[in-house]
């Protein structure tokens, strides 16, 4: 695991396209869970 | 060209519903899933009030897996008795759902659960295929073969009550079954789909089935929990629309039909992916038009009984006076066209067969 957190880096910069996917999807899990949380409260 | 639905209330355009539905019956065959995740926010998005939508896509999904399921017995590829442990558990899951279902109609939150309810579910589904996909795609372009453990040991394994699946040559706790039913009918009376998504991974994964007997039995224990939801909704909240499950049945069974036919001549790979990218974009407007788009209040059309054509009076006065043969009568008519599709399928493909061998005789 610590080794794959080391190479995370340069591996991000490897592949483009899977980092635009990692950034989207994690975008879009951030608004569904901010936007429940203020929907309920 | 738009149609009044008699009971949601609402105008829908015909050509838009019978070609998502025909689109979305494509999908389902390709991949073998119910296709209701898709078709529900659909129908949202197209002016169908949630708890209309969501009823109606069960009435729907009953049609498509009676006929899928027919298909499969005629094909002697179903395992009864797993499958009856599953709707037990189902049956328990689906009243259950109702009951949660209600709870939130009644606090005024139905709408805002079911929405958030897809935006999860799609964006579970969504993610774990487009990691699959992306997966997938690598390996093979690096071609790198690997192997997976046949059965992986869960806790769930370890449950008492113990019993043997003849069909399936298996030795398990009958509450596996029983709970993966459960969870299956919870969500289902919720969100209005079939729960293939869940059913066929946990089949595989957890139960360990083998893989010909999966769709079959899937599509078995979705008649009965749809069965279920459906009475359930036409009973409770009188909002099951002939008109429109009507022109859903039509689109998806025909879809359906092309999409089993289609994957049978392509790999699926790279589509997997795709289906994981529209999962995901229609996730990202459900959460748009829940968090950020203008709320707009409905106008509720009154309507006068006698406005109407005779269709949707005869629709609208039954739904009202009995709810209970209304209900049944929904239940039925999917089942009608469901299995008229399957037996239309098994004529054409024999007379295709008599066809090429006839050819090749000469």
């Amino acid at each position: 695991m610590p080794e794959l957190l080391k190479n995370l880096p340069s591996e991000l910069k490897k592949n483009k396209l899977k980092t635009g996917i990692f950034v989207g999807l994690s975008a879009y899990w951030i608004i569904i869970l901010i936007g429940t949380l203020i929907q309920f409260y | 060209m738009n149609i009044f639905l008699p009971i949601a209330e609402v105008s829908v355009n015909v050509i838009a519903i019978f070609s998502l539905s025909g689109v979305v019956g494509v999908l389902s065959g390709l991949f073998g899933v119910g296709g209701g995740f898709l078709m529900t926010p659909f129908l949202i998005f197209l002016g169908v009030p949630p708890t209309y939508a969501v009823a109606n896509e069960a009435n729907n999904i009953l049609a498509t897996s009676v006929s899928g399921s027919t298909t499969h017995y005629l094909k002697n590829t179903l395992d009864y008795k797993m499958g009856l442990m599953i709707v037990l558990g189902g049956i328990i899951g689906t009243l259950l759902g109702i009951w949660t279902f209600t709870y939130f109609k009644g606090t005024g939150k139905i709408d805002i659960v079911i929405s958030l309810a897809y935006m999860y579910i799609l964006a579970i589904i969504g993610t774990a295929m487009l990691v699959e996909g992306l997966g997938e795609i690598d390996k093979a372009r690096k071609k790198i073969i690997t192997k997976k453990k046949l059965h992986v040991h869960y806790w769930i394994h370890g449950l008492p009550l113990r019993m043997r699946f003849q069909k399936s040559k298996l030795y398990e706790s009958a509450f596996t079954p029983i709970i993966i039913g459960l969870i299956v009918g919870f969500i289902a009376a919720i969100m209005g789909i079939g729960g293939a998504f869940i059913l066929v991974p946990a089949m595989i994964y957890i139960i360990g089935m083998p893989t010909k007997l999966i769709p079959g039995t899937s599509l078995f224990v979705t008649i009965f929990v749809s069965v279920i939801v459906t009475f359930l909704h036409a009973f409770n909240y009188g909002s099951i629309d002939l008109i429109l499950v009507t022109m859903l049945v039509l689109g998806s069974i025909l879809g359906v039909q092309i999409g089993q036919k289609v994957g049978e001549s392509i790999d699926s790979t790279g589509i997997k992916t795709l289906l994981a990218l529209l999962l995901l974009l229609v996730g990202i407007a459900i959460a748009y038009d829940t968090f950020f788009a203008e709320k707009t209040t409905q106008e509720i059309i009154k309507i006068n009984l006698n406005d109407l054509n005779p269709l949707s009076m005869f629709v609208k006065k039954l739904s009202l006076e009995a709810p209970i043969l209304y209900g049944l009568f929904s239940i039925i008519f999917a089942i009608t066209l469901g299995v008229s599709a399957a037996f239309i399928r098994k004529f054409l493909s024999n007379l295709r067969k008599q066809y090429f061998a006839n050819k090749f005789k000469k």
